[in-house]
């Protein structure tokens, strides 16, 4: 989806505050969100967050720790001022758990946000679509601003834009994998036909590839691993906010056509005139 | 057991024989194979122990951050039909046999949760009158109030029993099968129900079968032929991953060391051999937590964090009980400890010292990595 004047299929055409990247009621400046697992200390966490320029952030329900403010992510990033926060379910494994967790997590954390994460296999962490989906549209009919984190499916994307969701989140490649766009040709898909934000979530390891995604037509990115494992992450956080800036700009500018024919110097079509 | 069952064998990658550039094939293997861990774990890879450890920690970095998980187990009972030659609590070792009481529980769970523990492992002997099935679920109950993390390490199960514990509020069933050669498995188990070879073998997957989330397992390192051991563990555990798609594992690497009754292991495993078994099981299996406990030397603990270790027990008493008295520590309690504990603790540190040294590493320890939502 392009910011600024868009057509909609009826037709009828709808003018957004430019620049603004709009998730239900609420509009961001940033297109980065931040996820906050795999930091070394809350300390660099918090660094790279403001260092990112970030708006919008996401914490698993299971990190919340209210019983050890040592151990507690929750805490320091409700301090923060300006940034939303998005609690998700990482850890569930079906929708009954999901909803479950993000409840909990909007109770505990005052937020109508929610990344819906799935991912029934522990290990390579690979949304589930089916679960996703039924999680997803119960919360959304709930008053929940849904962000479900899937695969790249343009079938699947529809399907919970018509469900309520306020943004969807195809993967990129595996979380942590640092695989970058390996499923660009398909999140190409999902850009074209979308009618609510894309937002690239996992796999991108660095600031080239969330440009890219950016110039793609991406609404925003979101990046965990590619600046908490960085050599260093604060300043990796300003990298990857100078790439999705960069990329979003190219965007908005309008990339030259690509085209592999050289044209010809006598047209094939100058029989015409 | 005469036979392994075939999914498990690891015959065929025994006697192997790997050269430098296959080791180095194998360090950066895209899709690892048995065939990576056997050049892994050869004595050619010994020149890549370096290599080795830089790929474990950058992969250990990409699948779990600069992270370190943390758990506390809690000995239940040292009741042992059991005659396993190297365990401090076999029924031929003359040591005095405690069981916690349900009050008892509360207080030492009590005590964990004081000490900021999230997560808990419960542990018991065999099978016995004195610490059965019913007193683990009560126990498990009483945990599951306090922790949102509860799992244990007991005696083989049925897939029912497992269910109910897993309605009881347990997300883990930890379960070493010690040896998988069959032969040693004999001799080293000489009686009681673990002399068992496949009622053991088979006991993760009916915990996954009967809703446990997580299964752990591990060899213990010095009873067998490393190499067979820890290519039969990769094997059960990739096993494990397509029988039962939905679960979590963990491996852990414990490491026979002298126990009360003054056991030898006869195949010693060194530091240095632990470490090329720990790079290489990050190497072949780069999304499984790996886990580290207080047998081992904060020395080597410090060490391994972070360089294929994720996960690790800390402040541990392997004896029973032993954490509401913290505090009243003396002489006469570390020399019962030393009689009476299931193994010897080697890293000794309390909590705070060892969150101290995480930092001090650039690693943050987690303490709650699960929730009781997901119950």
């Amino acid at each position: 989806m392009n910011s600024g004047i868009r057509e909609q299929e009826s037709g009828v055409r709808i003018q957004e505050t430019p620049d603004t990247l709009k998730l239900g009621n609420v509009e961001f400046k940033s297109r980065l969100i931040l996820g906050t697992g795999k930091f070394s200390d809350t300390e660099t966490m918090i660094k790279a967050i403001e260092a990112s320029g970030t708006e919008l952030v996401t914490v698993a329900l299971r990190r919340f720790n209210p019983k050890q403010p040592n151990d507690d992510l929750y805490r320091p990033l409700a301090q923060l001022k300006n940034v939303t926060l998005m609690p998700n379910t990482s850890g569930a494994m079906n929708a009954k758990e999901a909803v479950r967790a993000a409840q909990l997590g909007r109770e505990l954390s005052g937020s109508s946000f929610v990344k819906v994460e799935i991912h029934p296999n522990p290990h390579h962490l690979m949304p589930d679509p089916i679960e996703t989906y039924a999680a997803a549209k119960e919360l959304a009919a709930d008053g929940f601003i849904v962000l479900p984190y899937i695969p790249a499916d343009p079938v699947l994307a529809k399907k919970l834009e018509d469900a309520g969701c306020a943004a969807v989140m195809p993967l990129g490649a595996a979380i942590g994998s640092g695989g970058g766009l390996s499923t660009a040709d398909m999140l190409a898909l999902i850009i074209r036909d979308s009618n609510i934000p894309v937002i690239v979530d996992a796999g991108l390891r660095s600031p080239s590839e969330a440009a890219a995604a950016m110039e793609m037509g991406c609404d925003a990115v979101l990046v965990n691993s590619a600046i908490a494992a960085a050599e260093n992450p604060v300043a990796m956080a300003r990298a990857f906010a100078l790439g999705v800036e960069t990329g979003y700009a190219a965007h908005e500018a309008g990339l030259m056509p690509r085209s592999d024919i050289a044209v010809a110097t006598s047209p094939l079509t100058s029989f015409l005139k | 057991m005469k036979n392994l069952p075939i999914w498990l064998d690891p015959e065929p990658w025994l006697n192997r024989k790997f050269s430098p550039t296959e080791i180095q094939t194998a360090l950066g293997a895209e899709s690892p194979s048995e065939e990576t861990l056997a050049a892994l774990l050869s004595p050619a890879a010994v020149d890549f122990l370096e290599p080795m450890a830089a790929r474990a920690q950058a992969l250990t970095r990409r699948h779990f951050g600069r992270t370190v998980q943390l758990y506390v187990p809690l000995y239940l009972s040292s009741y042992c039909p059991g005659g396993c030659a190297y365990c401090g609590f076999a029924s031929d070792r003359n040591t005095a046999r405690h069981k916690l009481s349900l009050e008892q529980v509360e207080t030492e769970l009590a005590a964990l949760e004081k000490m900021g523990f999230e997560e808990i492992l419960l542990l018991t002997g065999e099978r016995t009158p004195e610490a059965d099935f019913d007193y683990v679920r009560d126990c498990v109950e009483r945990a599951a109030r306090r922790f949102h993390s509860v799992n244990i390490e007991m005696f083989p199960m049925s897939e029912t029993e497992y269910r109910e514990l897993a309605e009881a509020g347990c997300s883990g069933v930890t379960l070493y099968q010690e040896t998988y050669h069959p032969e040693t498995y004999a001799a080293m188990h000489r009686w009681g129900p673990k002399s068992d070879f496949s009622e053991r073998l088979e006991a993760p997957a009916r915990a996954l079968a009967g809703g446990q989330r997580f299964a752990g397992l591990g060899a213990l390192l010095g009873l067998s032929d490393p190499l067979f051991d820890c290519l039969a563990l990769y094997r059960h555990a990739r096993h494990l991953q397509k029988t039962h798609w939905q679960s979590g594992l963990t491996i852990s690497f414990p490491r026979i060391q002298r126990e009360a009754g003054d056991f030898t292991p006869p195949h010693p495993v060194s530091n240095s051999q632990l470490a090329q078994i720990v790079f290489a099981f990050r190497i072949v299996l780069p999304d499984v937590p790996l886990v580290l406990s207080t047998r081992e030397t904060p020395a080597l603990r410090d060490g391994l964090a972070g360089l294929g270790i994720n996960k690790m027990s800390v402040a541990s008493k392997t004896t029973v009980g032993g954490y509401a008295e913290e505090g009243s520590e003396d002489v006469s309690r570390r020399s019962r400890a030393k009689a009476e504990g299931q193994f010897d603790v080697s890293d000794a540190r309390g909590v705070e010292e060892f969150c101290a040294m995480l930092r001090s590493k650039n690693l943050e320890p987690v303490f709650k990595n699960w929730d009781a939502a997901y119950r």
